[in-house]
């Protein structure tokens, strides 16, 4: 039993890692994808930088690490959806959801890829707001910092996976990517103090993790900036605490929706 | 010869009545309800809502974020009328009707400007839509409105953007798709078209993709509008959009004849 187990996870393993590296060779062999994922990111953050011109520095970092976690929110919400999609497009759907390794599985390969890719997005912008702004590159406390940025990564990557399961059973992937993008810029306070959002927006805002990974990589990114009232490490311990509701509805939300697409047969549509 | 001439001219009109026909029945029949809603009511207010709130976050004036306000409610007719309209081509590739239509000997400009045509209604609902909500949700006065410039300014704005989108369109022709460009010039008037702050905060090398995008001269038209400019003060740069939407038009005409050419040349018509 105990073999049994062990076999199971090691299986589980290896189907996260051929689905990264698959996700990676896809993504090298027809880079130009990439752009629709990160190109409001980088002109939002351009936009931005522009309209904060007149303010000083630790603003201006304020809006470059926003526009760092932009582009990491855009690729996560494209990224989730275009995976499934591109499966139906290919008319690989079926072949995937009959192998023998749970759908979650392979999706979540694909999911921490695309949130690597993410980070990579977010490294890029950061790099160009902080060249043609010339933003003083201070970061406060750099070991924080860190753990706060890979922590947001693992949080960005469940909020994916959730998105990854409502994609496989709906048709609309292309609506949600293209309507989540902009609401969660907003809710997650990219770009301005979510205070300033109405009283029901900002409900939502704290039920998303990156909400307060975002506060907490700024806390320890900026020399005395006031985020919300928690503070650093309870930003932490929420955030992961969200993460982990997320990874385990992400599970219960995977079983059901992988049953009930193959009840309904109606993978290939779109 | 004034026969042959009436008889060009007569198909060109035939091909353009039958384009918007297909074009506006492709449209609704691609597009399910669910993008029209998000197209029309959500993408325009998300868009408004997050520089609104940027704005507000700066401590801007009510007037700025006003000005932010009435320029996103301008260029959120982008998503019809750049993205759409650049995408044409690129969904004849998918469909497998590209060639069908290249071998056709129906004129081109007719063809394309047709399928794109329904895209003008389109967009200008949605910045109509954006300029309601700018009235009602952020707080932008028309009190002293020229109604008749805006709507004049809305149309035209409409049709020289649609003439930009064509002008994508048309290197899809030759790329895999056009789809990748259509993502940067949807955004792109965000930065350089006055639409979150003037175009002289951009650096020079930049301001010169300002002033050949329709967009700039609307998003400014519609502000001057709005604060109570009458249709002939405001004839100046209705001309002038006008001028640059013409010449986009004739660039979009030569840009898709020139990869056409090259597209059949290369054999890549049918390559995505």
């Amino acid at each position: 039993m105990i073999s049994y187990g062990s076999d199971r996870n090691i299986h589980r393993i290896q189907a996260v890692k051929a689905s990264m590296i698959l996700t990676m060779k896809n993504f090298f062999a027809d880079p130009q994808w990439i752009i629709p994922s990160i190109i409001a990111p980088f002109i939002f953050t351009l936009v931005s930088l522009f309209l904060f011109r007149n303010v000083n520095g630790p603003v201006l970092m304020y809006a470059v690490l926003g526009g760092g976690m932009m582009g990491m929110w855009g690729t996560t919400v494209y990224g989730s959806g275009s995976s499934i999609m591109f499966d139906r497009w290919n008319g690989t759907m079926e072949a995937t959801l009959s192998a023998p390794s749970p759908l979650i599985w392979i999706v979540m390969g694909r999911v921490i890829f695309n949130t690597l890719e993410g980070m990579v997005n977010a490294i890029f912008i950061l790099f160009i707001g902080l060249m043609w702004f010339r933003v003083g590159v201070s970061i406060y406390e750099p070991l924080q910092f860190s753990i706060a940025t890979i922590l947001t990564f693992v949080s960005l990557s469940s909020v994916g996976l959730i998105l990854s399961s409502v994609y496989v059973l709906t048709r609309k992937a292309g609506f949600l990517e293209n309507g989540l993008e902009i609401p969660v810029y907003i809710a997650t306070g990219t770009m301005f103090p979510i205070a300033l959002l109405p009283f029901y927006v900002q409900g939502f805002s704290f039920m998303l993790g990156p909400t307060w990974g975002i506060d907490a990589i700024r806390i320890s990114a900026i020399q005395g900036y006031s985020g919300f009232s928690t503070g650093y490490i309870p930003d932490l311990v929420i955030m992961c605490l969200e993460t982990a509701i997320y990874f385990f509805l992400s599970f219960i939300l995977f079983t059901k929706v992988e049953s009930r697409a193959k009840i309904n047969g109606t993978l290939g549509e779109y | 010869m004034a026969s042959a001439e009436g008889s060009v001219l007569m198909d060109g009109l035939r091909v353009l009545r039958s384009s918007i026909i297909f074009g506006r029945r492709g449209s609704i029949i691609w597009d399910s309800w669910e993008m029209w809603i998000l197209q029309i009511f959500i993408l325009p207010l998300t868009q408004m809502a997050f520089f609104a709130f940027l704005a507000g976050s700066i401590n801007h004036s009510a007037s700025d974020v006003q000005y932010v306000v009435i320029g996103n409610a301008i260029q959120t007719m982008s998503f019809s009328a750049v993205f759409s309209v650049a995408n044409i081509t690129s969904q004849d590739k998918w469909q497998g009707t590209l060639t069908g239509l290249i071998v056709s000997p129906a004129n081109r400009m007719a063809l394309l400007v047709g399928r794109a045509s329904f895209q003008i209604v389109m967009s200008t609902l949605i910045s109509a839509i954006g300029l309601v909500y700018a009235h009602f949700l952020f707080g932008v006065s028309f009190s002293g409105a020229d109604f008749t410039g805006v709507i004049l300014i809305l149309v035209i704005t409409s049709v020289t953007m649609m003439g930009f989108g064509l002008l994508i369109s048309s290197i899809g022709l030759y790329l895999r798709t056009a789809m990748i460009m259509a993502n940067v010039f949807l955004f792109i008037s965000l930065l350089v078209c006055g639409v979150n702050f003037p175009v002289y905060y951009l650096p020079s090398w930049l301001r010169v993709l300002s002033y050949v995008i329709p967009m700039t001269y609307g998003v400014s038209a519609m502000r001057l509008a709005i604060s109570g400019s009458s249709i002939p003060e405001l004839s100046g740069i209705i001309f002038t959009e006008i001028f640059v939407g013409i010449i986009v038009i004739l660039a979009a005409y030569i840009l898709m004849k020139t990869f056409e050419y090259l597209a059949k040349k290369t054999g890549r018509l049918e390559q995505y």
